[in-house]
C-alpha cells in the first residue's frame, strides 16, 4: 500500500512538473474560476441578506424586542423594566415606543398609517433613524407639536400617480393627524428621513410625551427595543431577561424577522442553486476532459507501466493525485481571486435599494465548495484512469 | 528463494528455465480467426541465450508476449522456473513481471516524463527498495549499458540507441530470471545494434543471464547460443 502510494506520488509529481505547462496553468485557472463562481454569487446574495438583517436591527426591531403578553395591549411599568434592562452588562440601550394607527392629512391629501412615539434620547442609542434625515432635524425630548416622517409618507414633489403619500410635503408644513382614538392634532413637519426598503419609511414619529398626552396613558409602551453590544448574543440575553423577571413576550430580531429575508431572497436562492450546479457540472466536465486527454495521450505509457509490473492501482492513484493537485491549486488561486474581489468590493460596494452591499463569504459555503470540488476531482481523476488502466497491456501499448 | 540464483555457471545448464507445451494463440477478430501460434513446444535452459527467428508474421512477437505474461494464450502450458505462470492471477502476474522478468520492446518503450535514471529505478521503487539502494543499483546498471553519462537526460534528449539501452537497463534492474527482447535492434543502425548484441552477449557470459531475443536479422543469431525458427505459428527447426 505504502509502496504503491510512493510510486503514485512519484509518477504524479513527474507528470505535473514535466508535463505541459500550458495545460497545467489552464486547468488550474479553470478550476480557480469554478471555485470563485461557486462562492462569489452566493456571497453577494448573503451580503444582501446581511444588509437586510442589519436594516432590521437598525430600523425595525433592534437586537431584541419586548412586546405585551397575549391579550394585553400595552406593557406596564415600562420605566422600571427599562431600568432593569439598562443595568445589565452588554445592554447598550432600550427604547420604549407607543404605536397606534393614524390618518395624516395635508391640504386635500390624506394617508392612513402607523405613528410611533419615542423618547429621542433613548431612541438614538437603539435605532439609526436620526442618522438618515434627508431634510430638517430629529425630534427633541420636549417637542410636543412636531413630527418627523419617512420619505414614503411625505411623498416627493412632482411625482404623479397613485402613491399613498402626502404628495410632497416639506419641512415646515403643517400636518393634521387623526389618532385612532379620535383625537385630532396638528403638527409641524420637523424632519424627513429615508432608511431603505424595510417599510420603515412609511412611519411617522412624535415624542413619547406628546403621545401619552394624546392617548391618556403613562408609563406604558407598545414595545421596547433593546440594543446589545454584541450581535449574536441575542438568545443568551433573552434568557437573561426572563431570569430577571421580564414576563412580557421577548423576541430576538431573528424570531421577529423569521422567514422575511428567506422569502425576500427565495428567487435569488434558486438562481444561486442553479449557478452552483452549473459550476459543479462544469468542474466535472473540465476535469474529465483534462484528465481524459492526458490519459489518451498516455495510453502507451500506462501500457508500459503495466508491462514492467507497476501495480494498476498505483497507476490509477497517480492520476487521482494529479486531479487533486489541480483541484487544490485551483482552490488556492481561486481563494486569492476571491480575496482580491471581496476587498475590491468592500472598498467599492454595490449599490442596492437596501444600501451598500459587500459580499459576505460564509465559511460553511467555502467548506461545502471545497468538498464538492474535491469529490468532483476524485471522480474525474478516477474514472478515465481506471478505464484505461484496466485495458489490455498490448492494446494500450500498440493502440 | 533468491538463494542459488547468483552464479549462473556452466553447471546450471541442463536445468529448465522455460518449458512450453503445445502453446496456441488464436486471435478472434469478428468472424475471422488468426492462428498466430498453432501449438509450439520447446524448452529453454537456465543461462541460455536463445534467438527466435522467422519471417514477419510468423508469430515471434506473439510467442514472446505469452512468455512475458503480457498476453493470455488460447491453450497450452508455460512453466517458468518451475512456476505454472498461466495459473497466476492478474495481480500475481504483475508482481511476477515486476520481480522476475525483464522485457524490452521493439520500440523504445521508455517513459517520456522520466529521466534515464528514473526510468530505470521505477521498478525498484515499486518493489519498495530504499532510496540509496535503488539509486545506486540503477546507476550501476546504466553504467553497464554505457549510459553513465546520460543519467539525467529525458527521452527526447537521448538517441534511439540510448533509449533502447535505457529500456534494457530498466529490464535488467530487478535481476530478472529471464530477459525478453523483441527485436531490440529493429530501429537502430548497425553500430548501435552491435553494441546491444554485444551487451547481451556479455550479460550472458558474465552473469549467466538467460536471454530470449526475437530478431529477423540473420547476422544477429551469431551472438546467440541457439536459434528457434518459427514459421506460420509453428517451430520449423
Ligand atoms: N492483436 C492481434 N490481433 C489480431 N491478429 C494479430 C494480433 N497480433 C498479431 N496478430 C497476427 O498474428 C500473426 C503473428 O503476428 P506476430 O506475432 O506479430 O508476428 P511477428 O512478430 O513474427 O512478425 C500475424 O498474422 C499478425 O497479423
Ligand atoms: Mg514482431
Amino acid at each position: 500500500m505504502f509502496k504503491n502510494l510512493k510510486v503514485s506520488f512519484f509518477l504524479a509529481w513527474k507528470s505535473i512538473t514535466r508535463g505541459n505547462k500550458g495545460t497545467l496553468i489552464l486547468t488550474v485557472m479553470i478550476m480557480s474560476l469554478i471555485f470563485v463562481n461557486l462562492i462569489f454569487l452566493p456571497s453577494i446574495i448573503s451580503g444582501i441578506g446581511e444588509s437586510i438583517n442589519q436594516l432590521s436591527i437598525d430600523y425595525l426591531c433592534a437586537n431584541l424586542i419586548i412586546e405585551p403578553k397575549e391579550d394585553n395591549f400595552y406593557i406596564n411599568n415600562v420605566d422600571s423594566i427599562q431600568k432593569k434592562l439598562n443595568r445589565l452588562d452588554g445592554v447598550v440601550g432600550t427604547s420604549s415606543r407607543y404605536v397606534t394607527g393614524a390618518t395624516f392629512t395635508h391640504k386635500s391629501k390624506f394617508v392612513s398609517g402607523a405613528i410611533y412615539s419615542v423618547n429621542p434620547t433613548d431612541e438614538i442609542v437603539v435605532t439609526k433613524f436620526h442618522t438618515k434625515l434627508i431634510d430638517g432635524e430629529y425630534l427633541s425630548k420636549a417637542d410636543t407639536d412636531e413630527i418627523i416622517m419617512g420619505v414614503e409618507l411625505t411623498g416627493e414633489e412632482g411625482v404623479v400617480g397613485e402613491q399613498a403619500d402626502l404628495g410632497g410635503v416639506t419641512v415646515g408644513d403643517k400636518i393634521e393627524v387623526t389618532f385612532s382614538n379620535g383625537v385630532i392634532r396638528e403638527y409641524r413637519l420637523k424632519g424627513i428621513y429615508k432608511t431603505g426598503p424595510m417599510g420603515t419609511d412609511k412611519f411617522a414619529f412624535i415624542t413619547k410625551k406628546e403621545m401619552e398626552s394624546v392617548l391618556g396613558l403613562d408609563n406604558q409602551a407598545s414595545e421596547i427595543l433593546v440594543k446589545i453590544s454584541q450581535r449574536g448574543d441575542e438568545e443568551e440575553f433573552r434568557k437573561k431577561f426572563m431570569e430577571i423577571g421580564i414576563s412580557e413576550d421577548i423576541k430576538t430580531w431573528e424570531d421577529r424577522m423569521a422567514g422575511v429575508v428567506e422569502s425576500m431572497l427565495s428567487s435569488f436562492n434558486l438562481i444561486n442553486l442553479i449557478s452552483a450546479i452549473i459550476s459543479l457540472v462544469m468542474a466535472v466536465v473540465v476535469m474529465f476532459i483534462v484528465i481524459y486527454i492526458n490519459i489518451v495521450h498516455k495510453r502507451k505509457q500506462i501500457g508500459i507501466l503495466k508491462a514492467i509490473g507497476i501495480n494498476q492501482r498505483a497507476i490509477i492513484h497517480s492520476y487521482v493525485i494529479q486531479a487533486l493537485v489541480y483541484c487544490f491549486s485551483g482552490i488556492i488561486v481561486g481563494s486569492f481571486l476571491l480575496l482580491f474581489l471581496t476587498s475590491y468590493m468592500t472598498a467599492n460596494p454595490l449599490e442596492f435599494p437596501m444600501g451598500a452591499v459587500t459580499p459576505l463569504i460564509e465559511s460553511q459555503l467555502v467548506i461545502q465548495s471545497i468538498i464538492s470540488l474535491i469529490i468532483v476531482s476524485l471522480i474525474a481523476g478516477f474514472i478515465p484512469s481506471w478505464k484505461t488502466a484496466r485495458e489490455d497491456i498490448l492494446k494500450a501499448i500498440w493502440g | 528463494m533468491e538463494n542459488g540464483e547468483r552464479g549462473y555457471t556452466e553447471g546450471n545448464l541442463g536445468l529448465k528455465m522455460i518449458q512450453v507445451q503445445n502453446l496456441k494463440r488464436i486471435y478472434v477478430m469478428g468472424k475471422v480467426e488468426v492462428h498466430a501460434l498453432k501449438g509450439v513446444s520447446f524448452d529453454i535452459e537456465k543461462g541460455e541465450y536463445v534467438a527466435i527467428m522467422g519471417p514477419s508474421g510468423s508469430g515471434k512477437s506473439t510467442l514472446l508476449h505469452q512468455l512475458g505474461l503480457l498476453d493470455i494464450p488460447t491453450s497450452g502450458e508455460i512453466m517458468i522456473d518451475g512456476v505454472d505462470v498461466l495459473s497466476l492471477s492478474d495481480h500475481e502476474k504483475t508482481i511476477y513481471r515486476l520481480t522476475r522478468l525483464g522485457y524490452v520492446f521493439q520500440e523504445y518503450a521508455i517513459l517520456g516524463e522520466l529521466t534515464a535514471l528514473e526510468n530505470v529505478y521505477l521498478p525498484l521503487l515499486m518493489m519498495g527498495k530504499r532510496r540509496k539502494e535503488y539509486i545506486n543499483t540503477s546507476i550501476g546498471i546504466l553504467e553497464t549499458v554505457g549510459l553513465g553519462h546520460r543519467l539525467h537526460h529525458l527521452q527526447h534528449e537521448l538517441s534511439g540507441g540510448e533509449q533502447q539501452r535505457v529500456a534494457i537497463a530498466r529490464a535488467l534492474v530487478n535481476e530478472p530470471k529471464i530477459l525478453f527482447a523483441d527485436e531490440p535492434c529493429a530501429n537502430l543502425d548497425s553500430d548501435s545494434s552491435k553494441q546491444i548484441l554485444e551487451l547481451f552477449r556479455k550479460l550472458n557470459n558474465e552473469l549467466g543471464q538467460t536471454i530470449v531475443m526475437v530478431t529477423h536479422e540473420d547476422w544477429h543469431k551469431e551472438y546467440a547460443d541457439r536459434t528457434i525458427w518459427l514459421k506460420d505459428g509453428l517451430i520449423e527447426k
